[in-house]
């Protein structure tokens, strides 16, 4: 049986106050949450290989609350790079959402570059988080990448799991852990094979038009299952990108350093000029997050780009409050217990 | 063979609003002074490399706002501080008399493991204002202070003209990456995520 683990309380009241959003655009199926004010540019976040919508929920729950726009994503099933770059471009569109931040972790951080190389009009920032720039040590550790497809399921949930460092832990990165191996179980056997095969698809970032200054390079400073020389290679393609490392946090820290992410996500986008609407923060309801809205648009001609310095001239107010702010995060943690995982 | 990680160290400056703690850190990073004074807005931070002992190491300095006093920035703010720099300036009293303060804050929020030994550096900013004519916290004075908290490093620096700064910071490093040495025994090594051993999850019983 799956789905015997227990639940953080806080996860279980995201799921009840914000919609998930399941709509075919295309021949992929989408999988999303999109909370926040509608007329806010979107940050929107793009997990790894062992990730899902759902691993953003603590940024979702904390961001929305403080007038930002949060987009989550499942990598949908596509299966190359030129494949992503179109099917991410129509979910855009779909959605009705022009120029976006884009928040990517892991194999997310390199779909992040990927989509600001080939659409460099859409893209007005990254967030890139224990990312890489291109393939080849995967494919090379993956010799069986051209069976990936009729490989089982069991043996594609332990491979997307390797590298992720095993042993003991303190408590909450070994929160974060438990909460995307429940995740990975929830995720079918192509879902896999085509996170997979993204990973080996050979394919590496290239020059981007994004100025350094709006690229900020979050990675955590501790373990993590991406190798520190294709880290390393991030932090020198973008030697002006703003460092904001963190000490620790492990492969998950949007799980297991919700505060910390949280500050620097903020940080990032103050700095490269979203506004955000405190005011027009939604209340947590059921009509919430009206996937496609048709009244959004980023039209407006927000010329921030020229932004060069290090300091950002103009500051929208950015509350520093305890980081237990707003109806979520002053729940308990409780963990509850659930007996089936949906 | 993987490349080193390299340390990353965390400062956090503390004090007054307007005792020039953002202009203490523009100093040190950029080598830049504006006349222009313009309030921090919660927090940011600037990071510098800096070189010790044959090792490269990232600071990470983290600026608040000072007129937040009291009011708790959360400690997301303050997790993980390697060093704590106080600073006053030394033109007004009251910026000095809360340096206890700003102390005391700092150590309930960051909790350190050790908060008797826990670095502390005291800057006492402004010097180069009216030719030190307006200056009435003596250097003794905050000396005696520094000295009554367990010998707390002391500097006077202007950061408008730059004088002193550098060497504040080199101290500011120097204590960091002691406290974040001591810090790293307890931590796990690093691991070669290169090796193709198959790892079992954890918490999956499958």
């Amino acid at each position: 049986m799956k789905g015997s683990f227990s639940v953080p309380g806080d996860y279980i009241y995201f799921k009840s106050q914000v919609p998930l959003h399941k709509i075919p655009i295309g021949s992929k199926q989408w999988r999303y949450y999109d909370f926040g004010p509608k007329h806010v540019p979107p940050l929107i976040c793009l997990p790894g290989i062992a990730g899902t919508a759902d691993v953003y929920y603590k940024q979702i729950m904390s961001l929305s609350n403080k007038g930002y726009r949060v987009i989550s994503v499942d990598i949908p099933r596509v299966w190359n790079h030129h494949e992503w770059i179109q099917a991410f471009e129509k979910f855009l569109d779909a959605i009705d959402v022009h120029h976006i931040h884009l928040y990517g972790t892991s194999l997310g951080g390199f779909l992040a570059q990927l989509f600001a190389q080939h659409r460099p009009r859409r893209v007005r920032s990254l967030v890139l988080s224990n990312t890489f720039l291109e393939t080849s040590n995967f494919s090379a550790a993956m010799p069986w990448a051209p069976i990936v497809g009729w490989t089982p399921a069991f043996l594609l949930k332990r491979y997307v799991l390797t590298g992720i460092r095993d042993g003991p832990h303190e408590p909450f990165i070994a929160d974060s852990l438990d909460f995307v191996v429940a995740q990975v179980e929830t995720l079918s056997k192509d879902d896999l094979a085509s996170r997979l095969s993204l990973t080996v698809d050979s394919a590496s970032v290239g020059p981007l038009r994004l100025s350094d200054s709006l690229i900020t390079i979050m990675d955590t400073n501790d373990f993590c299952a991406i190798p520190q020389q294709l880290k390393d290679q991030v932090t020198e393609r973008y030697p002006g990108a703003r460092q904001a490392n963190l000490k620790n946090g492990g492969d998950f820290p949007f799980l297991s350093r919700p505060d910390e992410v949280n500050l620097h996500l903020q940080l990032h986008l103050r700095r490269v000029g979203v506004e955000a609407q405190p005011d027009l923060v939604q209340g947590f309801r059921q009509d919430g997050a009206g996937g496609s809205s048709s009244d959004q648009n980023d039209e407006r001609e927000d010329e921030r780009r020229d932004y060069t310095g290090t300091r950002n001239e103009n500051e929208p107010p950015l509350a520093l409050e305890s980081p237990c702010v707003g109806n979520f995060e002053n729940q308990i943690l409780s963990n509850v217990d659930l007996s089936s995982d949906q | 063979m993987p490349s080193r990680r390299r340390a990353l160290l965390k400062v956090i400056i503390l004090g007054d609003s307007g005792v020039g703690k953002t202009s203490l850190m523009n100093q040190y990073v950029n080598k830049k002074f504006s006349n222009q004074y313009k309030a921090t807005i919660g927090a940011d931070f600037l990071t510098k490399e800096v070189h010790f002992e044959d090792r490269l190491f990232t600071l990470q300095i983290w600026d608040t706002a000072g007129q937040e006093r009291f009011q708790s920035l959360g400690v997301a703010f303050y997790r993980g501080a390697d060093c704590c720099v106080l600073v006053y300036d030394v033109n007004v009293m009251k910026s000095f008399d809360n340096l206890n303060n700003w102390r005391e804050e700092f150590l309930i929020q960051a909790s350190p493991t050790d908060p008797e030994n826990f670095p502390f550096v005291v800057i006492g900013n402004k010097t180069d204002v009216d030719g030190g004519n307006s200056r009435v916290v003596s250097e003794k004075k905050a000396r005696a202070w520094c000295a009554s908290k367990g010998n707390i490093p002391y500097f006077e620096t202007s950061a408008k003209e730059g004088t002193n700064v550098e060497e504040a910071f080199q101290i500011i490093a120097k204590n960091a990456l002691k406290n974040g040495e001591e810090e790293e025994i307890y931590l796990p090594d690093t691991i070669d995520v290169g090796s193709s051993s198959q790892q079992r999850s954890t918490g999956c019983e499958c």
